[in-house]
């Protein structure tokens, strides 16, 4: 068995240069990687542990953002307070993946990368406009995150860049949420999982922005745009929730699984995203 | 009042030691090339490029196996050690690798390159048994030990029936009410969290050592024997501590495998699976269809009934250990009631699924969801009502049940209304649908293992006690302590109880079917008996005891399962589960209510999620990730009700309970299941989704 | 590759490689407390604690433990022993195979913070249990809890 190179840069510059070789990867906590790793299923010639770089760590907030560096784990994003109060979907998410130990291990940036379309975190992150920051050698780019998948376990990086970090803006009069389905078990994934946020005008009373986003229906995180449109302009009424509810079920693409048939993971969408709706409004 | 159990330190400490946990001098590692396909002809093994790696010591087939010995099984021997022509289900070992470390073995048995000619498979029990049907096995009857004929018909396991049919048809059609429904339950595995593991150590003087995850060391022992024609005074089975079974642990596993590969290489071989491994190649629960059709009369009174109970056997009928190789919990399914004539049939059958064994009261959960069911079903759709037509029909004392046989009580009545009667303590979310469900089990107490065990005069005024079983986690070595504590009136740290090797004491029936107890309590009163009688000079005393019977007795447990249903998804939430539990002396409380507690969620996980997903010949589970076994957040509140002062068996007078709390639940929360959403969900694991679908056809409201 | 880390309070240097995982490399150390179950980061067996917090030791490759301060169950059970007599005093266990994982978890959930029986069964929901029904070791958890 060939052996694998174990980097440990301190600074990204360092990882950047580490990464140039061909077949290397990024670690951050690893457990994707290990897995991955211990069933043979990669055989990198050389991995770059991230977990050194302290830039890459931690949660900060200013008057207008809120910026999550790629290592930041699951368990500190679920223990952020400000983040509970300004993003309580993201916060959600955060908590609920896995067990306390994958929580406690994986972070934001090996999941968003690893693009498992199941995964809580994308909707509830698309869903207040969350944006990836990325480095390479070559340069750096901002990149929304509902336009980073690509497709099941693709992105839209190529193997020399790094996620940086998540930024997220924060809007005055935004109510946010994430709501999990998992009939089965608590630990299990999502049958579905539904993210949305609503950003009411002036009056406080009007919505004027919507985002309404899906795990688990596709092969990437699903944007309900219609559900979207139908809700901008009212005052989140109980009927116009439902329209944009139903809405959804024409703009998932599930299949059928062990996690429910097809139809079944569209109607749960819909209930699921009007149930997430209704707990923004109620925030 | 019972003192903490005998094992508690050395398990909480991570002392207690298990077979992954033994290292030998020059012990060496094996990992196992399996089957990629269901059914399929093995045209070409090419192990030259694993053969090569560094560190590996050899490639095996089955042309190597020492002595040509290839079959073993329980009591049919059909389970290749290491296919030879063909394999036949997903998961077939068809060559071993040795090496100095695990991770060697494994990646070099990943390059052992086998061409395939695939053949068609048999993926059910229904499609195995269509006239035409692929055979998975040529001539089973020719197996040693098969209890299978040709005109039995193809891909059969065995056939148990009791009863007569005619008898059961005319009943059926005097009655005034009837039921007849079909009831289905997946393939399941007993979840241990300890993966099968192995160690053998063969030396040249023909003698033999095995750790082994396994419960019946005498009769791992004499498999192993028999296998390789090996004196079984030289084959010792070593003392381990056993990371769970269920049932699961009584098959010799990959001890046959170890033990050839040990011979092979002439080093001790360390096998250890991966949890996938051990999901593909162990032996779980049978998956089950069962035809069920009851009558009654206008007052409600059971008339008769046909129980046809169709069950996937997958490819090896080896890993029955009973003489019927079959599942007594089928033939039992009526056991708690007066029915005149019922009729059972138990049809276990070969298809290309992994192979089934025995799992935790073996045919019972699917017996007894297909049973109370259907009961269920009589009761509500004929106006009688669920618990009505319970209580008219319970057996009580003096009755016989369907065997003639008549116990020295019966206390269904009493179980069943002892549950209901225990207070609602948990609400519904609001805007959930409420129901209540209730299902009742019960399980014949008279065989009495065999067992041996000896009390040796230790230091300072110790007692030790050696014993053949392995402490599986049920307590049984507790019991033994507690039993001389109070038969010799000396403290429990003056008493030292030992697991000893299979050489040095003469027989032990193995752990199981909920007899650990009666057995052993068998033995260490006859024991304390010569303790007390031993002349001063005397350094032991040794009993052997032999199959018994004793009672005939029974216990009967009842199961209120309380749900709540979201009526826009159909998700389930299971408030509480009720056990009612009939008793007689408890030795060990604690590990009483254990087995209660643990039963219960086993049988919550077995009504609600626990899955192998064999689809297509292949089970899609192959990882804790897919198939869920239920967690502390997931699981109801657990009540119990022991309804004491029953008339057990043995010198302390005890009943069964190992096995009472996990037949019950799928029914009782099936049948809540209706009464919340007026939805009959006839399979399981019961499914949110199924719910939500069967709620919007208006099933049966 | 040399890896240092704290391992059960004391400073430890292994030349090992840095992409076997640490359930691996404390086994091989005779730490033979840490069990291996699933082997999918699910069950929980082989729970570690690292810097405080609950780990699969079955899927953290053990380079990442650079500099940290890691305990199995041996050292736990030295360091704790009040949390060991919760689990012997309530007889948290049967088989024991899960019982070392759902210590040190315990030992652990002061990183997550939980206090109450909901959130301490949300946490311990990742340490499964097949034999006891998890009655005794949710006793056993509380009952350090409170000792705490």
């Amino acid at each position: 068995m060939q052996s694998t190179e174990f980097m440990i840069p301190t600074s990204v510059s360092e990882a950047l240069d580490n990464i140039s070789r061909e077949d290397a990867i990024f670690l951050g906590g690893g457990t994707s990687t290990a897995l991955l790793y211990k069933t043979r299923m990669i055989e990198p010639s050389r991995v770059v542990w991230l977990g050194k770089v302290s830039e890459l760590k931690g949660i900060s907030t200013s008057a207008t953002t809120v910026r999550i560096g790629s290592t930041t784990t699951m368990a500190e994003i679920a223990a952020n307070r400000e983040i509970a109060r300004l993003f309580p979907g993201v916060s959600a998410a955060a908590g609920v993946i896995g067990n306390a130990r994958v929580r406690a291990m994986a972070t934001m940036g090996g999941a968003l990368a690893h693009a498992d379309p199941r995964q809580d975190l994308p909707p509830a992150l698309i869903a207040v406009g969350a944006t990836v920051s990325v480095n390479s050698s070559s340069g750096s780019r901002e990149i929304p995150l509902k336009e980073f998948y690509e497709g099941f376990l693709e992105t839209v990086l190529s193997p020399d860049e790094l996620v940086t970090e998540v930024s997220i803006p924060i809007r005055s009069n935004q109510r946010s949420s994430y709501l999990r389905y998992t009939p089965t078990s608590e630990g299990d994934y999502p049958t579905v999982g539904s993210g949305t946020s609503l950003i009411f005008g002036p009056d406080g009373k009007t919505i004027e922005a919507a985002t309404a986003v899906l795990c688990g229906v596709g092969t990437v995180p699903i944007l309900a745009d219609e559900a979207a449109r139908i809700l901008i302009g009212s005052s989140g009424d109980d009927t116009t929730l439902q329209r944009a509810a139903e809405a959804v079920r024409n703009a998932v693409d599930p299949q059928d699984d062990e996690r429910g048939t097809a139809d079944y993971k569209r109607e749960m969408a819909s209930v699921f995203t009007y149930r997430s709706l209704k707990s923004c409004l109620n925030s | 009042m019972s003192e903490r159990r005998i094992d508690a330190v050395a398990k909480a400490t991570g002392a207690a030691k298990y077979t992954a946990d033994v290292v030998l001098e020059g012990m060496t590692f094996a990992a196992v090339k399996r089957s990629d396909y269901p059914s399929a002809l093995i045209e070409d093994i090419d192990i030259s490029v694993a053969k090569e790696i560094e560190g590996v010591l050899g490639v095996f087939t089955s042309k190597d196996l020492p002595g040509g010995a290839n079959l073993y099984g329980r009591r049919v021997f059909d389970v290749p050690i290491l296919a030879e022509e063909r394999v036949r289900r997903v998961g077939d070992p068809i060559a071993a690798v040795v090496a100095t470390s695990r991770e060697i073995a494994e990646a070099a048995a990943e390059l052992i390159d086998v061409t395939y000619k695939e053949l068609p498979v048999v993926a059910t029990a229904r499609d195995a048994i269509k006239p035409g049907a692929p055979l998975i096995h040529e001539k089973p009857w020719e197996y040693k030990g098969a209890v299978v004929t040709p005109e039995m018909g193809i891909n059969i396991q065995s056939i148990d029936t009791h009863g007569s049919r005619e008898a059961a048809e005319a009943a059926l059609r005097g009655a005034a009410h009837i039921i007849d429904e079909t009831y289905i339950t997946p393939g399941d595995h007993q979840g241990y969290i300890e993966p099968q593991a192995c160690i053998a150590d063969y030396h040249p003087d023909g003698s033999l050592n095995v750790w082994n995850t396994n419960k019946s060391p005498y009769r791992l022992r004499d498999v192993l024997s028999a296998v390789f024609s090996l004196d079984p005074k030289k084959v010792e089975i070593m003392p381990t501590v056993l990371g769970g079974d269920f049932g699961g642990k009584g098959s010799p596993g990959d001890a046959p495998l170890c033990t050839a590969l040990s011979i092979l290489v002439g080093k001790p071989v360390k096998m250890v699976l991966r949890y996938s491994e051990d999901l593909l190649s162990t032996d779980g629960r049978h998956a089950s269809e069962i035809r069920v059709r009851l009558g009654v009369d206008k007052d409600g009174k059971l008339v008769g009934g046909i129980f046809e109970a169709l069950l996937d056997g997958g490819s090896y009928a080896g890993f029955k250990p009973v003489n019927t190789v079959n599942l007594h919990g089928i033939v039992d399914a009526a056991i708690a009631y007066r029915v005149p004539e019922f009729f059972v049939e138990s049809k276990i059958v070969y298809t290309n699924n992994q192979p089934k064994g025995h799992m935790r009261a073996p045919g019972s959960p699917q017996a007894a969801f297909a049973f109370e069911s259907a009961l269920d079903e009589l009761g509500r759709r004929s106006g009688i009502g669920a618990i009505k037509i319970r209580e008219l029909n319970l057996l009580s004392n003096g009755d016989a049940n369907p065997y003639g046989t008549v116990w020295l009580e019966n206390r269904g009545k009493e179980v069943l209304s002892l549950a209901l009667s225990q207070p609602r303590t948990q609400e519904a979310p609001k805007g959930w649908l409420y129901g209540e469900g209730i299902a009742i089990y019960a399980r014949s107490m008279a065989a009495v293992p065999k067992t041996s065990l000896r009390l040796r005069k230790g230091e300072n005024g110790k007692v030790i006690a050696e014993v053949p079983i392995p402490e599986n986690g049920a307590g049984g070595q507790t019991v033994v302590r507690e039993m001389i504590r109070s038969g010799l009136g000396i403290d429990s740290d003056k008493i030292e109880v030992k697991q000893v090797s299979t050489s040095l004491l003469p027989t032990d029936a193995g752990v199981g079917g909920s007899r650990v107890s009666l057995g052993v309590t068998v033995a260490v009163a006859n024991a304390i008996k010569l303790w007390k009688e031993m002349p001063a000079d005397q350094e032991l005393v040794e009993v052997t005891t032999s199959e018994g019977s004793d009672g005939p007795s029974g216990a009967y447990s009842a199961q209120l399962a309380r749900v709540a249903v979201d009526p826009a998804t159909g998700q389930l939430k299971v408030l509480e589960i009720v056990s009612a539990v009939d008793v007689a002396e408890i030795v060990n409380p604690k590990a009483h209510q254990m087995q209660i507690d643990g039963g219960t969620v086993m049988g919550y996980g077995f009504a609600v999620m626990e899955d192998l997903l064999e689809d297509g010949g292949q089970p899609w589970a192959l990882s804790m990730g897919e198939f869920k076994l239920p967690n502390v957040a997931d699981i109801p509140k657990l009540t119990t009700a022991l309804l004491r002062g029953g008339k057990g068996v043995g010198p302390n007078n005890i009943k069964a309970v190992g096995e009472l709390a996990n037949c019950p639940t799928g029914a009782a929360i099936a049948n809540a299941v209706e009464d919340a959403t007026g939805a009959r969900i006839r399979k399981l694991p019961v499914k949110a989704e199924a719910i939500y679908w069967a709620m919007k056809e208006g099933v049966s409201k | 590759m040399k890896i240092n880390f704290s391992l059960n309070g004391k400073e430890t240097e292994l030349d090992v490689d840095p992409m076997a995982v640490a359930l691996d490399v404390v086994r091989g150390l005779s730490l033979t407390g840490t069990k291996e179950g699933c082997g999918v980061g699910v069950c929980g067996a082989c729970t570690i604690m690292v810097n405080g917090s609950p780990v699969s030791s079955c899927i953290c490759l053990v380079g990442t433990l650079a500099d940290k301060d890691v305990w199995t169950i041996e050292g736990i059970a030295e360091k704790m022993p009040e949390l060991i007599d919760s689990f012997v005093e309530e007889e948290g266990m049967q088989c024991g195979i899960c019982t070392p994982g759902q210590i040190v978890a315990a030992a652990a959930i002061e990183s997550v913070g939980a206090s109450n029986a909901e959130e301490i069964k949300k946490y311990m929901a990742g340490n499964l249990c097949r034999c006891t029904g998890y009655q005794t070791i949710l006793s056993a958890v509380e009952d350090h809890l409170a000792v705490n």
